[in-house]
């Protein structure tokens, strides 16, 4: 029998997906933040759902370890994107890709002056290309979490990073100083699953399209 | 220090697997020596300028270079051999009439294409010049899918797409050649919501029709259903009404041959060389697809010579690794003995009709590698004969 699997992180992704699946008549009989397990059985035979980190949801759907999987954009950008369909922004998980630095950083003068900055992040693509395109030298120092203590330390002085709220930064005496793009979540399809698994995922894809938040 | 671990991506291929990859290779290349596609060798390397002008660019990154010391110029090592062929085919054969061409060989990447890819795939193929025609789009697919076939792939997805329908709507609606690599690069990633915005940027260059075309490929794909939304809603361009026409036949004939087939008009792989109909096959469980072609009537001009060419070709390690492996043949042990007329004339006449028969070497007998043998020869009554042999699978365990 023909059966698709779907990668998707734990957490937000998760929760602000599963109303989306319930249009498409899935849901998972296990909830992944008490359930140990990895492979999430769903009310349908032929769908499961797999648990998986949100920056290998690409790679596994590259690859056809799952046939569709949800991720963000910002990870899409550091993965590339090959191999993949990105045909839905499901408009969920929404958030800002930022440039921050701290309260007392002129970051205008630093930029004007043509200073080279140090910038600590996670998205090492995004931010290549986006000081590239304003012309600006950057040294990049690769973090994989709490970006904002960067700047309070004296390890760098701007941080890229995911802001929603601004919560954080706040309470840390950063400021945001430029948006670099909007991220929302995308679904994203193995190239060779859309072709050879369309009698399924066809249908999901038009329930998807119609259950997504405005 | 481990000097011997070979570079990531890069790999022996081991006796069984090379058995299976040789195999598959003589039954293709007697299949396309059938149908008259006449085997060339190009060169491992040759210079860059000559490898790129066919490729469109497509190639430049994923080739290996390397500096000639007799002309101090850059050489690259082949990354895709079509160019070459079709070099051989504009040059140095220079017929007038139509040429068919195949070759077997290693290439060379950079980069992998995939996880579980090799960055030295062993390509296969084969080339038609000279026909402008949709019969030798259809010869060529015809042998995409028995090649297929005879290498145990028998069932097979086929994609078919058209170049034409992205170019005729890009040239024939004006948008500016800036963005139309932009919007090939979106279109290929299916990347509805960056075509949005890429759209959005272009009421000043395009009509509301063909925005609205543009934003509807990425939805055109599936069974032939999508051939009328194409010539309903796409603009009625010459260019791409005979696109879809041709499609439409091509389609009708290759159906009953497949297991499925779809069409996708926003699948442009290889865009910059291709000119006409695409295609890609994929099978079973891969994640990706296991061969692909096309009409490419414009690199010959790279060349000097424009000549119609249309093509598939594949990398023999992927499919092998596709196929269930079959049971591996087994050999004949026969003894070692000096001067014996009787069982050397044996052995010939085994051999000669396709067996294995291994000699033990004096002084090796029980060094012999007994899982590949199951019978031996014995002598019966003055003749040698074959007997089935105990396999004692204790024996090769212990080694």
């Amino acid at each position: 029998m023909m059966s698709i699997t779907i990668a998707l992180s734990k957490g937000r992704i998760f929760d602000d997906t599963a109303p989306l699946l319930k249009a498409a008549g899935i849901v998972a009989l296990d909830d992944p933040e008490t359930s140990r397990k990895l492979i999430l059985a769903t009310n349908r035979d032929n769908v499961r759902l797999i648990i998986v980190r949100a920056s290998d949801v690409p790679t596994y759907v590259q690859y056809g370890a799952a046939d569709m999987g949800i991720a963000g954009k910002d990870v899409l950008l550091e993965h590339g994107g090959a191999g993949l369909y990105q045909p839905l922004d499901l408009n969920i998980a929404r958030c800002r890709m930022m440039v921050a630095v701290r309260d007392d950083f002129d970051y205008e003068s630093a930029v004007g002056r043509g200073a080279r900055v140090r910038v600590a992040t996670k998205y090492f693509q995004t931010a290549r290309e986006h000081f590239a395109e304003k012309g600006m030298h950057v040294d990049l120092i690769k973090l994989y979490g709490s970006m904002e203590l960067a700047p309070l330390v004296g390890l760098a002085d701007a941080i890229v990073d995911l802001v929603s709220s601004g919560n954080t930064l706040k309470a840390n005496h950063l400021k945001a100083v430029e948006e670099i793009r909007p991220i929302s979540a995308r679904l994203v399809i193995n190239q060779a699953a859309l072709k050879l698994k369309r009698e399924i995922i066809q249908p999901m894809l038009d329930a998807f399209s119609a259950a997504i938040p405005q | 220090m481990r000097q011997w671990i070979l570079p990531e991506y890069v790999e022996d291929i081991l006796p069984a697997e090379a058995r299976r990859i040789e195999m598959m290779r003589r039954r293709i290349m007697d299949l396309l020596w059938v149908h008259g596609y006449e085997l060339v060798g190009p060169p491992l390397l040759e210079y860059v300028e000559s490898l790129l002008s066919g490729s469109g660019g497509d190639t430049n990154l994923r080739m290996f270079k390397v500096v000639d010391q007799l002309s101090g110029r850059m050489m690259g090592l082949r990354a895709d051999m079509t160019p070459q062929v079709a070099r051989i085919d504009a040059h140095l054969l220079n017929r007038k009439g139509i040429t068919r061409l195949c070759y077997a060989g290693s290439v060379l990447h950079t980069l992998p294409s995939g996880l579980t890819r090799t960055r030295e795939p062993l390509q296969i193929g084969a080339e038609l010049y000279g026909h402008s025609g949709l019969e030798s789009d259809l010869e060529v697919q015809r042998l995409l899918l028995e090649s297929l076939a005879i290498a145990g792939l028998p069932e097979i997805h086929l994609d078919l797409g058209h170049v034409a329908v992205f170019r005729g709507l890009v040239r024939g609606s004006g948008i500016p050649a800036e963005l139309e690599t932009e919007l090939f690069e979106v279109l290929q990633a299916k990347d509805t919501d960056a075509l949005k915005s890429l759209c959005a940027g272009l009421t000043k260059h395009v009509d509301t029709c063909a925005r609205e075309a543009l934003l509807l490929l990425p939805e055109l794909y599936g069974d032939v259903e999508v051939l009328e939304r194409a010539r309903r809603f796409l603009p009625d361009y010459p260019e791409i009404r005979t696109a879809l026409d041709e499609l439409e036949t091509v389609g009708e004939e290759l159906n009953p041959l497949v297991d499925t087939l779809a069409f996708d008009l926003a699948d442009l792989r290889g865009y910059h060389y291709h000119s006409g109909m695409v295609f890609a096959a994929y099978a079973g469980n891969s994640p990706n697809a296991i061969a692909l072609g096309g009409r490419y009537d414009e690199v010959g001009k790279a060349f000097g010579r424009a000549r119609p060419a249309t093509g598939f070709s594949m990398d023999l390690r992927e499919l092998s690794g596709l196929v269930q492996p079959g049971p591996s043949p087994r050999g004949i042990l026969a003894p070692y003995i000096k001067g014996e007329k009787a069982l050397e004339q044996k052995i010939v006449q085994l051999r000669n009709e396709g067996e294995i028969v291994v000699v033990e070497l004096p002084g090796h007998e029980r060094d012999q590698d007994m899982f590949n043998c199951d019978r031996k020869l014995v002598l019966e009554g003055g003749v040698w004969l074959t007997a089935g042999i105990e396999v004692d699978l204790n024996v090769g365990l212990e080694q």
